[in-house]
């Protein structure tokens, strides 16, 4: 598809036979076309979207020797296992072995509800307890996975906790014989 | 007197100017280019509103798939060398300079250590095939990923960061074996890389 030189060359009636002289244009197609293919493979074969990633502090490992730190108030607690099929069960500033537990265990799914039961159960433990004496809420929120439940039921609840700006909380994975048979076999299929 | 004839524009474009745009975005493509990494498996991470990045280099992932398996990871070719090697002295295996080589290459393996050997010597299009049965987590004596992670540690002298990529529909118990595994050698800070989503309405993050 270049462009043929305009009167270069040929052969003029009775004139000198000149040098051909050739056009500076190039045709540039197959380079566009070459171009666009190395872009649409650069495009393909690029992540454009980051990953993330969230920070996790676990309790360290308890030595022997250590002084075992005084329980929690189960009135300032908000516990929280997760189990089978996205669901959320919310023991709520109650000990597992309260005679009320049963009955006030919660059942939850993830997003508005667990948001307003987390809420919620921060505001009573504030307007029960007050603020500590460093200025920080006294509500602590604990986190018990459950073997049914999967890897995104944890990242999602530990997401939750910045979202409600829950400062106090801890990822804990053995369930205690009270809280096994509160579950009963919830905890188990 | 011939008749005024028509000027018939020329069929060919100037390609000049969109030639230069072509370069321009693939100079801008292959600089920002982030290559995907040739996973063993397909993980679809959960999504949260955390908006750190995950670091580039000074990596090991510890990846758990749909079904449970367990694959391991660093990112830099002198160290998987150097791991590759620090593995073999203590677990009293061997491996020769192609069985290296080709461990280098490996983004990340989910492959018992006793069958190493085996998998290594496969050419690269067998290796595609190979089923990997993920690295061992459960039972303390052969906590294969704990040696793996330990001695990533020492060949690095400590300043590789540890992260985990788990899939959405993985168990907990397995993610339960791989925190224990770190949290048995001291290891009490990590990251759970995550996709990114937007925080809800009217969140607004701590000063």
């Amino acid at each position: 598809m270049s462009e043929i030189a305009q009167g270069g060359g040929g052969n003029e009636k009775g004139g000198k036979v000149r040098a051909k002289k050739a056009s500076t244009r190039i045709d540039m197609t197959p380079m566009v076309d070459l171009g666009f293919l190395l872009i649409t493979f650069f495009i393909l074969a690029t992540t454009l979207s980051k990953p993330k990633s969230m920070q996790v502090v676990i309790p360290a490992k308890p030595k022997i020797e250590d002084v075992l730190p005084p329980p929690l108030k189960a009135s300032k607690v908000l516990t929280l296992f997760l189990g089978k099929d996205n669901i959320v069960y919310g023991l709520d500033r109650i000990a597992a072995d309260d005679d009320k537990a049963k009955t006030d265990l919660k059942k939850v799914s993830f997003g508005p509800d667990l948001r307003t039961l987390i809420f919620q159960s921060a505001a009573q433990v504030d307007t029960q307890w007050g603020k500590d004496e460093k200025g920080n809420s006294q509500f602590v929120c604990v986190i018990k996975p459950m073997a049914n439940s999967t890897y995104r039921n944890v990242v999602d609840i530990l997401d939750e906790m910045p979202i409600t700006k829950t400062k106090r909380y801890a990822l804990v994975d053995v369930l205690t014989p009270t809280e096994k048979a509160l579950l009963g076999d919830k905890a188990n299929n | 007197m011939p008749a005024v004839k028509v000027k018939r524009n020329s069929p060919a474009m100037d390609m000049t100017a969109m030639c230069d745009v072509a370069f321009l975005l693939l100079t801008f493509f292959i600089l920002t280019a982030q290559f995907k990494s040739q996973d063993v498996a397909e993980i679809e991470t959960p999504h949260s509103i955390s908006a750190i990045p995950v670091p580039d280099k000074d990596i090991m992932v510890i990846a758990i798939d749909k079904g449970g398996k367990v694959y391991f990871g660093v990112d830099n070719q002198v160290t998987r060398i150097a791991l590759l090697d620090a593995i073999a002295t203590t677990e009293g295996l061997k491996f020769n300079d192609s069985e290296r080589k080709a461990f280098s290459l490996q983004s990340n393996f989910g492959i018992p250590m006793r069958n190493l050997n085996a998998f290594l010597s496969l050419p690269p299009d067998k290796m595609k095939e190979v089923k990997q049965p993920g690295i061992p987590t459960d039972s303390t004596a052969q906590n294969e990923l704990a040696k793996w992670i330990y001695q990533a540690r020492l060949v690095t002298q400590n300043k590789i960061r540890i992260a985990i990529k788990g899939d959405n529909i993985s168990k907990f118990p397995v993610f339960k074996n791989v925190m224990s595994s770190l949290q048995a050698q001291d290891i009490n800070k990590f990251n759970l890389i995550t996709g990114s989503e937007a925080p809800p309405a009217g969140w607004v993050a701590d000063k």
